[in-house]
């Protein structure tokens, strides 16, 4: 009981003695100890729960993430990934090249990469370009250099490809016929011991690496000129670099990025994918104040000429105005290079499956293009239509941008089309001049959706009908007597020399002396005057305003018009009734413009440039002009020749 | 002695279980926040550190998207809610400053906004951005629909949704589209086999379950607890327009394997029908919208819908359904003036009501009234001649958007149901014969009108 003295000196003696004062208390009250006891098992109690609970609950929430992603959520196409090749780490590339009078192949690793048994084509040197780090193939090209000319183009081929890049050759049938100096001293550059001696029907297989190493050639040569040398196998062995070694040092950026993976599968589009300074992929032309076709989807109809598309492409964004968001670009076919071509530039592409054949593939092409592109913007009132072999006009959609709005207000209107059929060098002078026509050029062009929807696209012609659309959207069934606007001078240039109905004498012949418009921001002129109305007051205006010529001259001759400058003159030729060309067609013909159909007619009024003079060709008396013809003149009539002769070549 | 020992045993027991109990709150916690969002905040009430955090977020997020000029707005239904409430009071006072943060600091897992698929373009610096600024993000891509109806089209893959993740709060940024017939479409969310199912609780997201189709909204700039962005003008008509906003696409592939069955009518009668058959269908849906009734494509117009995804050329009218609730005596008046007279009117408001419109040259407009019950919906038919009334049984249904000849209509969801009532199993075979009364499967005789109604009930022009 000694604690309980009250000593103030020694406090924590005294704390201790009340709490055990306190304690004693406690365990004599035995009520209050079992309370502290079931307190406690309580309390052990719901931690159990909480407990118990805490597991179902993390289970439950477990199992519930499970069943959505297994039930909502889920992609029902079960998208098995395709297992990829292995990449081969293998450095060594196993090349066999094969060259003999009718068949060629290359094989790189035991993959055949190309080819060509087949009989009367494929003739001259086929090259191949190879990744040096990948060995993937970047491009194959054939140069048929027993023609004239082609040994430039492969020259110029040649030049473009990378340094470092694997080059394989290997010669069909005949390749040196044509092969001139220059040629063969760059075979000779890249390492070929033979090029600067192959002769006729000589067989050649040769692969080395642009600016390096040669890792093998092998040379049969012909023994006589009536037969060919011996075919030749060349098995030879390629060492491949490091993937950095084969790339070049841009600085990473986005567009850098997209350039990288380009020019790391293709090869032949020179200086885009040259290390030091490449060309531009981004080019950002001055807006256009005032855009009315900034909102106009472009469709782009592209086929398998990744080159062209390139170029195409490359004018197409160098536009003024251009907007880069409303191009897509359609490609017939699941070709790979013109989708790099279009992921190069960062724009949107899409590859139809080839349905039908020749002229109605195409036709089917552009259906499928055109109603694609209505879906994708639904919005849109127009869509404009390009081609893979056109070059665009810097001021293309400047062009469109002031002349729109006739398509969407003159119900007499077809199309906007930026080609000229008949606006060739010596034919087209006035870049603000406007025509109307009834003809529809194509080439760069504005379709009207409701026309497309509503008329064109319910009753376009079905697979089976080998038809072309152009051809067919000309029929009057489908144009019903309505009119194009076009520019005297195209603001579309069409350079694709290869194509369905394309070739190289039939470019040179009628598309190659084609004026295009270079001058940017051209004001167009009176564009008002292209209503239907407004413009026959013009050209009432202009007939009587023009100058009659000397129609007893030869209007084939120079001197049919007088050597001055900006007047206006017309003639008059024979034109019994609206569909009586024959006079038109000769005419056409010895003017040196186009003359395979009639295009570029209004009433049975031609209108183009001669001499810098506007000259306009009325035919007499189907054109409703025809009153405006003095008395005192004779229609001119040009006699057919006899023959044949008109057939196209 | 024991007893203390008992005592303190207890006691030390007591402790450990608090320890341990404490532990496992903040471990249920801490585990359910990682995955869930803000469940648990949830299940706690609101606590300020967790709200300031989804204003953080979606700061940060309105932050990182005017850096790159991308428009976006509000689609959040939660928020649209809290916002619709008070949405006289931030109209007139767009710039004020709010004393407390009501709207963002809601309590949810994510913040939805939406995206005009073209005002933006698809660049790759807008995820650089969003890294560098803490945010995990995932895409999703699927076929493009605007190209699944053509034939051999490889239709691009396009972005239909992108989450946002920063910390516990997600942002769901739903791209929208616009498709012919001038509405607004997105996309469902479908997750790919090699994509992280955890990312998010997908389930709770207030899109993608479903595709919708929605009206272009008009917008509006507000400026709640203190952030700037666009809300639609009428939160309250969004969130309706939202509940039903689900949407069906045509069954293309099953489409085009129908006409490799049976080959398209291409004559130019079909051509002709066709053309006026859609824009019927236009005028009619222009008419009944300016009205306000909901309708459908019923009958044969549907079953071109759901078996060709086209009007079927030897159909020779347009058939849409009205619930009678729906209906309005100004739908008459209302055809009339837009050229289209009335051709008879069968049955009455009571009962078995059906409408008929004379379109141009020879297209009908027929318009079925139906009438629900408990168990099943109903149509009715009367035969002019004998005055004999059909009934026509369906399951019931519920309405769907879809997009049909370039116009965004309804029809049943469940469709194949629906046709399968009307023409039984056989309904993908075509039948150029039809007769109302006797081919279809869901007809019932109904009885006959009483003599002295029939001037009311049969009304032929």
């Amino acid at each position: 009981m000694d604690e309980w003295k009250p000593n103030p000196a020694i406090k924590p003696h005294k704390k201790r003695s009340w709490y055990l004062a306190w304690k004693y208390k406690l365990m004599n009250q035995r009520a209050l100890r079992k309370l502290c006891q079931t307190g406690a098992v309580l309390f052990l109690l719901v931690t159990v729960i909480v407990n118990i609970k805490l597991i179902l609950d993390t289970r439950r929430a477990a199992y519930e993430e499970e069943e959505e992603s297994a039930q909502d959520y889920d992609d029902e196409m079960l998208n098995v990934e395709v297992p990829r090749h292995p990449v081969s780490n293998k450095k060594v590339l196993d090349v066999e090249v094969y060259s003999s009078r009718s068949k060629v192949y290359v094989a790189v690793d035991g993959t055949t990469v190309l080819e060509d048994e087949a009989r009367e084509q494929g003739r001259g040197i086929h090259v191949i370009v190879l990744n040096q780090a990948t060995g993937h193939v970047m491009a194959k090209r054939v140069f048929d250099t027993y023609s004239p000319h082609e040994d430039e183009a492969m020259v110029l081929f040649l030049n473009m490809v990378a340094r470092g890049r694997i080059l394989i050759f290997t010669i069909k049938d005949e390749g040196s016929f044509h092969l001139k100096d220059t040629a063969k001293n760059v075979l000779k550059s890249l390492g070929s011991q033979v090029a600067p001696f192959l002769s006729w029907r000589d067989m050649w297989t040769f692969v080395g690496k642009k600016g390096g190493e040669v890792y093998g050639e092998k040379h049969a040569k012909s023994p006589a000129l009536s037969t060919w040398g011996d075919p030749v196998l060349l098995k030879t062995e390629v060492h491949l670099t490091s993937v950095e070694d084969a790339e070049c040092r841009w600085p990473d950026t986005e567009l850098n990025r997209r350039r990288k993976r380009f020019c790391s599968k293709v090869e032949g589009y020179g200086s885009v994918c040259s290390c030091k300074d490449p060309t531009p992929i981004e080019f950002n032309p001055d807006p256009l104040k005032d855009n009315k076709v900034f909102d106009v989807p472009v469709a782009v109809i592209a086929g398998n000429r990744p080159n062209y598309l390139y170029r195409m492409l490359r004018s197409l964004l160098s536009a003024q105005g251009v907007n880069p968001q409303m191009i897509i670009v359609f490609i017939d076919g699941y070709y790979e290079e013109p989708m790099d071509v279009v992921e190069l530039f960062g724009l949107s592409g899409i590859q139809h499956t080839p349905i039908s054949i020749k002229n109605a593939r195409v036709s089917q092409h552009y259906k499928a293009s055109l109603t694609a592109t209505f879906n994708l913007f639904p919005d849109a009132k127009f869509a404009v239509v390009l081609e893979e072999d056109l070059d665009i006009s810097v001021d293309f959609f400047s062009f469109l941008s002031q002349s729109i709005h006739l398509l969407e207000e003159d119900e007499s209107l077809y199309c906007v089309s930026a080609w000229n059929d008949q606006g060739y060098e010596h034919t087209a002078e006035d870049p603000s001049l406007l025509y109307r026509v009834e003809t529809m050029p194509g080439l760069g062009w504005v379709l009207r959706k409701s026309l497309y929807k509503d008329e064109l696209e319910p009753k376009w012609p079905t697979p089976e009908k080998l038809w072309d659309w152009d051809m067919w959207m000309r029929m009057p069934e489908q144009r019903k007597g309505r009119e194009c606007i076009i520019p005297d001078i195209s603001r579309s240039y069409h350079f694709g020399i290869v194509g369905l109905n394309m070739n190289g004498y039939f470019h040179e012949a009628y598309f190659k002396k084609h004026k295009f418009n270079t001058v940017p921001n051209v004001q167009l002129k009176n564009v008002e005057s292209l209503r239907k109305d407004a413009y026959e007051a013009e050209i009432h205006r202009l007939l009587g305003e023009a100058e009659v010529l000397d129609h007893s001259k030869n209007p084939c001759e120079d001197s049919f018009v007088p050597d001055t400058e900006g007047r206006v003159y017309v003639m008059f030729i024979r034109m019994e009734q609206e569909a009586d060309f024959t006079t038109w067609t000769q005419l056409a013909k010895c003017l040196h413009i186009w003359d395979l159909d009639v295009r570029g007619n209004h009433k049975g009024l031609w209108r183009l440039f001669r001499k810098k003079n506007h000259f306009l060709v009325v035919g007499v008396p189907a054109s409703p002009y025809s009153s405006k013809k003095p008395s005192s003149v004779t229609p001119i009539y040009i006699e057919p020749p006899a023959k044949e002769e008109g057939a196209v070549a | 002695m024991q007893k203390i020992n008992k005592n303190v045993v207890l006691a030390l027991l007591s402790l450990t279980s608090l320890v341990f109990l404490l532990f496992q709150l903040y471990y249920y916690k801490f585990y359910l926040s990682q995955k869930n969002g803000a469940v648990f905040s949830k299940v706690r009430g609101s606590q300020s550190g967790q709200d300031s955090t989804r204003w953080h977020v979606v700061r940060k997020f309105l932050g990182l998207i005017s850096s790159h000029n991308i428009p976006v707005y509000l689609i959040d239904p939660l928020i649209l809610g809290l916002v619709d409430k008070d949405i006289e009071q931030i109209r007139s006072s767009p710039d004020g400053p709010t004393p407390e943060c009501k709207y963002f600091c809601a309590p949810r897992d994510f913040t939805t906004f939406a995206l005009l698929d073209k005002t933006w373009k698809h660049e790759v610096g807008l995820f650089r951005t969003a890294e560098k600024m803490g945010f995990q993000w995932l895409k999703i891509i699927n076929k493009d629909p605007r190209l699944d109806g053509m034939d051999d089209l490889s239709g691009i893959e396009i972005p239909l949704h992108y989450i946002f993740k920063l910390a516990s709060h997600a942002i769901h940024l739903v791209v929208f589209y616009e498709r012919s017939g001038n509405y607004l479409w997105h996309g469902p969310l479908r997750l790919k086999q090699h994509m992280d199912r955890k990312f998010v609780p997908f389930r709770k997201l207030h899109f993608g379950r479903y595709p919708g189709a929605y009206e272009k909204p008009e917008l509006l700039l507000v400026s709640i607890d203190d952030l700037k962005v666009q809300i639609p003008k009428n939160p309250s008509s969004f969130l309706e327009e939202m509940s039903h906003s689900r949407f069906l696409e045509c069954r293309y592939r099953e489409a085009r394997a129908f006409f490799q069955l049976y080959p398209d009518d291409a004559s130019l009668d079909a051509v002709e029908f066709r053309k006026k058959a859609k824009s019927l269908l236009h005028l009619a849906a222009l008419t009944l919208n300016n009205l306000g009734v909901k309708f459908w494509l019923s009958s044969g117009t549907c079953l071109g819908w759901y078996r060709q995804c086209n009007v079927i050329p030897h159909s020779k009218d347009v058939d849409l359904g009205v619930f009678i609730k729906d209906y309005k005596a100004d739908i008459i008046p209302a055809f009339q003036k837009a050229g289209l007279p009335l051709k008879h009117k069968f049955g009455k408001v009571e009962d078995s009501l059906e409408l008929s419109f004379q379109g141009e040259d020879d297209v009908k407009l027929d318009i079925f009234f139906f009438y629900e019950e408990d168990d099943h919906i109903w149509n009715g038919g009367t035969q002019a001649k004998s005055g004999k009334k059909f009934k026509y049984l369906f399951p019931k249904f519920t309405l769907c958007w879809t997009e049909f000849v370039e116009l965004k209509v309804h029809v049943p969801c469940e469709t194949r149901q629906y046709v399968e009532a009307n023409y039984g199993p056989d309904w993908k075979v075509p039948v150029k014969m039809w007769d109302w009364k006797s081919s279809p499967s869901n007809v019932q005789y109904n009885g006959v009108w009483p003599v002295n109604e029939w001037d009311d009930v049969i009304q032929i022009y």
